[in-house]
Formats: structure tokens, sequence, C-alpha cells
């Protein structure tokens, strides 16, 4: 049983640093979803870069870019645990609640990674105009919380089944709709001239706030019994 | 028994109603009686959906499987009324505005809770093991049905920007309906939601014979 | 759109739930009739 006398936050980090560690070697993961995301972004460039766009969709341009690249790579922290059969020894070592905040930063990690190479990219690729960059990069945050922290307990859950597939996007989708919605919404706003700074994207910052502490306080709550199993 | 006729009673009375009593909202004639079906058949599927839900945490916590069993079959009635709801709206929506859908938020919850009901059978049918199924079901179940309070609250941020849609008939619809119309309307509420308990009675009744086994 | 009459679109919605109802019926009655030899 692991040792009472370090903290939740030590615990957390532990898992963190393994899984960071182990990535590290094969960069796995990180290669995925950042191979995925400059590939969607380059052709979305070359079909749409010198046009001059409406704000909304350059604003939903980017956010299918980064959503898609989620679904590519997220899932990846809990499956390589299954597949290379060391969740087993992982479940005896740790409790759930610092399994699941390791698993969460790394995740959070990742798409921070993929958003700072998308990010400009896109920008100087697309001829989106930033007009509130205060506005974008706090969406950028944001955004990274609430997809790690509704989809890490998805990634978990789907480990377990014995069919993968597409079932990681499926089982996502729905649960990020309102989150995209936000986020699109929100990030139109950043893109345009009349968007009327943090102010004007006021509903849309509570809702993308909100959603993710909802879901990750939910997702700490349920863990342990995906993880029991 | 008695219940039985009674809702075939109730339901019947509904349906000829609808079509033969003027319709509810004159401004849009006779597409309006829709209203009367669309509303209650998107009422289930949320009611289905609580149930589900409820079963789900139950089997969390007591790991009985007839849970399990509740929480599912709820769902697939759930999934069945979404589907109803989700085309009688879209038809609505053609007649009234000319376009199938348009991502109006009442209708994207409708659409989201279908693709709840999905993605749940999608996970049962993916995992092996009676347990461990029942068990990742439920966790999706509780955690998916946390999206659908946000739409909830799209709805006033996004309204400004989309054309009124369901305000028309929700903010004067319900509060001028007219005593017939109410009246017809709540018979529908109630002849849906008895169809829906009745159904989910009897599938449930299969399931405990199928679980404990039968010979024909 | 199609100019179908209110008394066709009462009627095929009646044949249906009538068709819905009988169903339900006669799955309640074959379950009850299973339950009772048990």
């Amino acid at each position: 049983m692991p040792s009472n006398s370090t903290g939740l936050a030590d615990r957390s980090l532990a898992v963190l640093r393994k899984d960071v560690l182990c990535e590290f070697r094969t960069r796995y993961a990180i290669n995925a979803i950042l191979l995925f995301g400059i590939t969607t972004l380059t052709v979305v460039s070359f079909s749409v870069g010198q046009k001059n766009l409406p704000p909304e969709v350059y604003a939903a341009l980017y956010w299918v870019i980064i959503f898609f690249s989620a679904m590519s790579g997220l899932a990846h922290v809990f499956v390589r645990e299954e597949e290379s059969k060391t969740s087993t020894i992982l479940k005896l070592t740790a409790d759930a609640t610092p399994v699941y905040l390791g698993k969460l930063g790394y995740n959070l990690l990742l798409l921070i990674l993929l958003q700072i190479a998308i990010a400009p990219l896109f920008l100087t690729l697309t001829d989106a105009v930033l007009t509130d960059p205060a506005l974008f990069i706090i969406l950028l945050i944001l955004g990274t919380v609430g997809l790690a922290g509704a989809t890490t307990i998805i990634a978990a859950i789907i480990s377990k089944a014995s069919v993968k597939g597409a079932l990681f996007a499926v089982l996502s989708f729905p649960i990020l709709l309102p989150l995209l919605i936000g986020l699109i919404s929100a990030t139109t706003k950043a893109f345009s001239e009349s968007g009327g700074g943090l102010g004007g994207a006021s509903s849309e910052l509570q809702l993308l706030v909100s959603y993710g502490v909802v879901m990750i306080t939910a997702s700490i709550m349920l863990f342990e019994y995906v993880w029991e199993g | 028994m008695i219940l039985k006729a009674l809702l075939f009673i109730v339901m019947t009375w509904t349906i000829i109603a609808a079509f033969v009593f003027p319709a509810p909202q004159q401004a849009i004639g006779d597409a309006s009686r829709i209203f009367y079906f669309h509303i209650p058949q998107a009422w289930v599927a949320v009611l289905a959906y609580v149930v589900s839900m409820a079963a789900s945490i139950r089997y969390l916590r007591k790991r009985q499987p007839v849970d399990d069993d509740r929480a599912r079959v709820s769902a697939a009635l759930g999934l069945l009324f979404s589907v109803l709801a989700t085309v009688t709206g879209s038809v609505f929506a053609k007649v009234t505005w000319q376009s199938f859908w348009n991502w109006d938020p009442r209708q994207t919850s409708i659409l989201i809770l279908l693709l709840i009901y999905g993605a749940y059978f999608a996970l049962r049918s993916a995992v092996s093991g009676y347990q461990r199924r029942a068990r990742l079901a439920a966790v999706y179940a509780v955690f998916a049905f946390l999206a659908v309070p946000f739409l909830v609250f799209v709805i006033p941020r996004v309204l400004p920007s989309l054309h009124p849609s369901d305000s028309i008939i929700d903010s004067s619809g319900r509060f001028t309906m007219s005593g017939m119309t109410a009246m017809v309307f709540g018979c529908s509420l109630a002849a849906f939601t008895g169809l829906f308990v009745w159904m989910y009675t009897l599938r449930l009744r299969i399931c405990g014979l199928e679980r404990t086994g039968f010979e024909e | 759109m199609a100019m179908t009459s209110n008394y066709t679109v009462l009627a095929v919605t009646l044949i249906i739930w009538v068709g819905i109802f009988v169903y339900l019926v006669m799955l309640d009655r074959k379950t009850k009739k299973l339950e009772e030899k048990k």
C-alpha cells in the first residue's frame, strides 16, 4: 500500500513523472498528436490560406484541428498502460486519485505542447486576424483544461474495452460539444473587430471555466469506479 | 388491466383531438399540431435518461445486476424517444423555418442526448465481461449527463446570434395556451409518460425472466 | 407541403398507435404466462 506520509500532490506528480519519462523514451503520443495537428493545419492553410474568411470560420477551423488531434492522442495515456500490461501494477501501487491527476497532468502537457505548436502556425498560415491576443490565450488555456478534463476519464473507460476503434471519439464528442461551441463562439470574438474584449466574451468564459471545474471534479469522483476493474 | 385500457383511451383521444380540434398555433397552421407529439417525446427522452442515470448511480453503489438492467432498458427507450423527438422536431423546423436543422440550442440538446445514448450502447457492445460492462457503462451514463446542463446555459448566450426559434412556441405557447390546447397537451404528456412506464416495466420483467432462466 | 387532409394523417396515426398497442398487449400477456409458469 502506498505510504500515507506522501501527500496527494507528491503522488500525482510521481505518476505524471513516470508517464512523461515513458513518453520521452518513445515519443509516441506527442508525435501522433503533433503530426495530426500539423497535417490538418497544412491542409487547411493550403485550401483556405489566402482567402479572407469570416472570423467564425477561422475559429471553427482552429478548434477542429485541435479537437481531432486530441482525439488521436489523448487516449494513449491509458491505452498504453493496458497494452503493455503495466496497469495492474499501477493499480497495486497507487490509489485512484493520484493516478487520475497524474494522467490528467500528462494530457494537459500534451495539449499545451500541441497548442504552442499549432497556434502560432495557424495565425501565420491563415489570414486570421488576431484582434484580441489576451482573450485568445485565455481561451487556449481554458480549452486545454476543458478538453483534458473531460476526456481523460473517457480514455480510462475505453482502455478497458476490448474493441477500441473509434470508441474514444464516439464517447467524447457529445460531452465535448458544449465546450467546443463555447470555445468557437468566444474565439470568433477574438478574431473579429467588434469582439468587445474580455467583457464581450464573459458568458462564454463563465461557461468554459465552470465546464473545466465540473468535468474535472466529476472525473475525480467517478474515476475510482473505472479504475478498480 | 385498467391502467392499460386507460392508456389506450387517453392516447387515442389525444391523437384524435390533435388532428380534429383547431390547430394550436394559428399562425403556423396545421404544422403546429406536431407540437402535441414532439414535446412529450422529448420529455420522455429526458425522463428515460434521468431513470437511467439514477439506476447507474445505484449500480455503482450496490452492484445489483437489476440496476444495470434498469439503466440499460431505460436507455434503450430513451434512445427510441430521442430519435422520435429529433425527427419530429426537424420536420417541424422544416415546415416552419424551411430548414431541417439549424443548431438551435434546443435542437442541439436533443441531438446531444441522442448521441449520448448511441455512445452508451457503443460502449456496452465494446466491453466484454458482464460486471466490467455494467460498471463502465454506469460511469459513462453519469458523466455524460453533466454535459447537458451546459447546453441549457449556452442558450442565453447563443440566442442573440440565432433567430428565436423555440421561444415562439414555448413562451407564447406555454403561457397563453388556451384551455383546450392545454388539455390536449396534458393528455399527450400523460399518455406518452404512461407508455414509457409500461414499456419500461414490461421490458424489465422480460429481463428478469431471462436472468433467472426459463424454458419456453 | 403535401396536401393530405388532416383526416388522412389522423387515420394513419391511429392505425400505427393501435398496432403498437396490440403488440405491447400481446407481449405483456406472453410475459405474464411465462412468469406464472415459474
